[in-house]
């Protein structure tokens, strides 16, 4: 499996989509947050202490963290899911009660920086279902922030309106010349 | 950096605004490459898949992908593309989509000499 391929489905229509936006707005204005590390090197988790810090100050958006996974609504997951978490991670999935959102936080848990073999997974997604993806290496705490927000629906996600081609005429490339 | 720090000895805030209004430091953060298509040749494209320590970057026919979770954001294409690449600025890139982090840039540097 690449990890170009996720194993959550996005947010679609119908029933399932209404009760899966449902439950996000639920937390909209108070989330408790529960940092999970599978094997990152501790700069992911750096940068989401800074959130606490007085710069940042995640509170005035109503997240705040929680040392038990029992207590949270939200997993931030970083580390590229090393095999030895797997019990670690499945459990404290099990133990977060429903309804509940796991952040992959950083290149690692996105599957950049290990390749699966084994010793890990190379991707967080490869083991529980990921509800949003922070990139990164690491992320910066505002782009924490935005995968928070994004989280419980309160800010759009950029990501499918950016382009990576500086040269792109508009949002629809032209092609037709390039001799 | 300096402009929050100051901010916060005048008006006793040190806070960011963030949601509302980006800070000025945002620009120094590194970010993905974007990539100039019209300057991409496909010896080009192959050097930058090569050079990419993430994998973040690699070649698909006529495109190079570019995986934006897989991207460590460590400047080694920049450098080695030179005006080709620009950083894209871009750091907010949060998703719920993972297909949607993979980006495609057309390579059309190549002049007549397209396998």
């Amino acid at each position: 499996m690449r990890a170009d391929q996720p194993i959550t489905p996005p947010i679609g229509g119908g029933l399932e989509g209404e009760l899966r936006r449902r439950t996000l707005a639920v937390f909209g204005r108070s989330l408790h947050i529960r940092t999970v590390d599978t094997g990152s090197c501790a700069v992911c988790e750096s940068e989401i202490r800074l959130l606490a810090s007085p710069h940042y100050d995640l509170h005035r958006l109503g997240f705040f963290f929680t040392p038990a996974p029992r207590h949270a609504d939200l997993l931030m997951v970083t580390g590229p899911a090393i095999r030895a978490a797997d019990n670690l991670l499945l459990k404290v999935v099990q133990a977060t009660p429903d309804p509940k959102a796991v952040l992959a936080v950083g290149a690692c848990a996105l599957g950049g920086v290990y390749c699966e073999d084994e010793l890990v997974h190379g991707a967080v997604d490869r083991v529980v279902p990921v509800d949003v993806y922070v990139p990164g290496c690491p992320p910066s705490p505002l782009a924490l922030l935005q995968g928070l927000l994004v989280a419980v629906g309160r800010l759009e996600e950029r990501v499918a309106a950016l382009s990576m081609d500086l040269d792109a005429p508009g949002p629809a490339a032209d092609g037709g010349d390039a001799s | 950096m300096a402009i929050w720090f100051f901010r916060g000895l005048r008006k006793g805030i040190a806070t960011t605004r963030y949601p509302k209004t980006l800070d000025p430091w945002t620009r120094d953060l590194p970010t993905p490459p974007a990539f100039h298509s019209r300057r991409l040749t496909s010896g080009l494209a192959d050097a930058l898949a090569e050079a990419c320590p993430s994998g973040a970057i690699r070649r698909a026919g006529p495109d190079l992908v570019i995986d934006l979770g897989r991207c460590t954001c460590c400047g080694r294409c920049l450098e080695l593309a030179g005006d080709a690449a620009a950083p894209s600025g871009e750091f907010q890139l949060a998703t719920v989509d993972r297909s949607g982090l993979v980006k495609r840039v057309p390579i059309r540097g190549d002049h007549g000499s397209r396998a």
